[in-house]
């Protein structure tokens, strides 16, 4: 579903003939539906400027020793504004701003990458029991609506606290509170599939259960997964910003939430407004092209509004 | 049993089931972790012996099973246990954060909906406008902000720059009477603001995909074809059927406005529950944040109750379905 949806500069671009058949008045109905969303978002600039900065940041992240020296140490010039030699200024014992940045990316992209796939496999085995298995429905539906209406940040901190803050702690964190809302996205996109004549049809045809789901109903929920994946990093993104900015950030890495629990903790929040300003940017960037990008792939999939 | 009745039993039923549901998994995570809870009590130089009167003194060395029935019977008669730091029991303490942290999340909820509806209404009925594009762009830039930086941000701007609102706290220590609650209102400002610009943009962009639904239906085809101005019909026809959804979207976001107030708590030092959780975490002061989190999880759980039975009141077809 992640190369499907990061595919832009991917190796499905289409060959000239079928760049040509629009032309001739509509798509052929042999035209498969994943290539007509391709051709429908790939006229979307919102979409296409998304995917853009979501790989840019993919390529910061895997950079960051060739951009950046690791922000370590005490540098001479503190609380330094943005100029040549420090892009982003420097904090209160000296360190380069950009440099935190960088290897924020890094740490804040992994930990939300692997908490949301963590999340996701939880959340798709479930949502799917629950919409397939009628009387696992009961008790599996209960315990979504009843964590999802609970406030799971506070219990994120009290886990996060408790464990001793780590990275390998936030992933798990993150993910062990963050599966219920793609289960409940999945069971209810799975309780509409689930009664399809199809999956009665393969019930007849005496395939096994497991079949079924694999084969019919997975495909089923897989648009939904899609953009539950998007949605969910740009999520866990947020919360390991949050618990880092808290303090319960990985102490030996720097991620986008360190770099502003550093400025608060040393005073410069507000008076040097470079330390929590281009973090802060950073976050907002990642966090608005993920949701423009599950925006752009929904109208890109739904034939009313392609 | 009247339909009323039921409606109200089975809200009531569900509310119980969370709250056992959220002691249930506390329990279990604190146990369950690798985590020594002595480890935290107390220096990991201590000898065997001193850990093990520890233990027995938190009653941690008997079986799980008569733990967990001694901490839901403390839990029922509000012992939520001592704090580690501050020598007093964890129910006083938060007790005293509570009504910062309603007045905050509560003032955060009415400014919401009190915007989110006109500008939703806004953006509905004028769909694939201008200013619905507008209002579509700003609401998922709203949703993405990161509540620290959005509330250093407006702290920045307001309260640094242009020095017009205070940049922490709750009221001022020398004010009385009238003069306190002005002082009260202008430092809850800001908090209130960063965590709006965050929820606003759900509750928009909900209300906007029913509304712009329900406009669709036959009843307000037919509303309109009796001559009603069409501000009516979206008002008095097509809202109240398009507020559904945007109330279930109350009870799933409540959870979400609790945690948005632990960040701007901490943010603007604002003496609630959240701000309480964030200095329990610098001094790894667990039961202050098991306590935080089971005070905050009992609160969002009536505020979802109170919700239901207001809209159960409002829309006969919630109480009879």
């Amino acid at each position: 579903m992640t190369t499907e949806l990061v595919m832009p500069s991917g190796g499905d671009t289409p060959p000239p003939a079928a760049a040509a058949t629009p032309a001739a008045g509509g798509l052929p109905p042999s035209e498969s539906v994943a290539r007509q969303t391709w051709q429908s978002f790939r006229r979307n600039p919102l979409g296409l400027v998304s995917a853009g900065v979501l790989i840019l940041l993919g390529l910061v992240a895997l950079a960051a020793p060739l951009i950046a020296d690791y922000p370590s140490g005490y540098g001479e010039e503190v609380l330094a504004g943005p100029g040549a030699g420090h892009w982003f200024g420097t904090d209160d014992l000296g360190r380069d701003v950009f440099a935190q940045v960088i290897w924020g990316t890094r740490v804040s992209i992994v930990v939300g990458l692997a908490a949301s796939l963590l999340a996701i496999v939880i959340g798709v085995l479930v949502g799917v029991a629950a919409a397939y298995f009628r009387p696992a429905d009961l008790v599996l539906g209960v315990i979504v609506d009843v964590s999802l209406s609970l406030p799971v940040l506070p219990l994120m901190i009290l886990v996060a606290a408790l464990a001793g803050p780590s990275v390998p702690t936030l992933v798990v964190v993150i993910a062990v509170f963050s599966w219920p809302e793609v289960a409940r996205v999945v069971r209810s996109q799975g309780l509409a599939v689930v009664p399809m004549p199809y999956v009665s049809a393969a019930h007849v045809i005496g395939g096994s259960h497991l079949w079924i789901i694999r084969k019919h109903v997975l495909p089923g929920v897989a648009p939904v997964v899609a953009v539950s994946v998007v949605l969910t990093t740009s999520r866990a993104v947020l919360s390991e910003a949050g618990l880092s900015f808290l303090g319960l950030g990985d102490p030996n890495s720097w991620s986008w939430g360190t770099i502003l629990h550093q400025a608060q903790r040393s005073g410069s929040l507000a008076t040097a407004w470079w330390t929590t300003l281009f973090p802060s940017l950073a976050i907002l960037l990642l966090v608005v092209a993920t949701t423009l990008l599950a925006v752009a792939y929904n109208d890109a999939r739904n034939p009313r509004t392609r | 049993m009247p339909a009323g009745a039921r409606f109200v039993t089975r809200r009531l039923l569900r509310g119980v089931l969370t709250m056992w549901f959220a002691v249930t998994v506390t329990f279990f995570l604190l146990r369950l972790l690798p985590g020594d809870p002595a480890l935290a009590v107390a220096d990991p130089t201590m000898t065997d012996e001193l850990r093990a009167e520890l233990l027995r003194d938190y009653g941690l060395d008997r079986p799980l099973a008569v733990q967990y029935w001694e901490y839901l019977t403390q839990l029922l008669h509000g012992n939520l246990g001592v704090s580690f730091r501050q020598n007093q029991p964890v129910l006083d303490i938060l007790l005293e954060r509570l009504p910062w942290t309603l007045l905050l999340a509560g003032s955060a909820l009415v400014v919401t909906v009190a915007l989110g509806i006109p500008l939703g209404v806004v953006a509905a009925t004028r769909a694939k406008g201008t200013l619905d594009r507008l209002i579509q762009v700003g609401g998922i830039t709203g949703q993405s902000l990161f509540i620290p930086s959005i509330g250093v941000f407006l702290l920045y701007v307001f309260g640094v720059v242009f020095g017009i609102l205070p940049i922490g706290g709750a009221m001022d220590d020398d004010v009385y009477g009238l003069a306190a609650y002005g002082s009260i209102a202008l430092h809850l400002i800001l908090p209130c603001l960063s965590l709006v610009l965050v929820q606003l943009g759900s509750y928009v962009l909900t209300l906007r995909s029913t509304l712009i639904d329900a406009l669709g239906e036959d009843y307000c085809t037919l509303a309109r074809a009796k001559g009603l101005p069409n501000r009516k019909v979206v008002w008095r026809h097509a809202l109240r059927n398009a507020l559904l959804p945007t109330t279930t979207l109350v009870g799933l976001q409540l959870g979400f406005l609790v945690g948005g107030a632990v960040l701007t708590e901490s943010i603007y030092a604002y003496p609630g529950v959240g701000r309480a959780i964030f200095e329990a975490v610098g001094q790894l002061d667990f039961p202050v944040l098991q306590g935080a989190f089971l005070m905050l999880a009992f609160a969002v759980i009536v505020a979802n109750l109170l919700t239901d039975l207001a809209y159960g009141l409002l829309d006969p077809r919630v109480r009879t379905s």
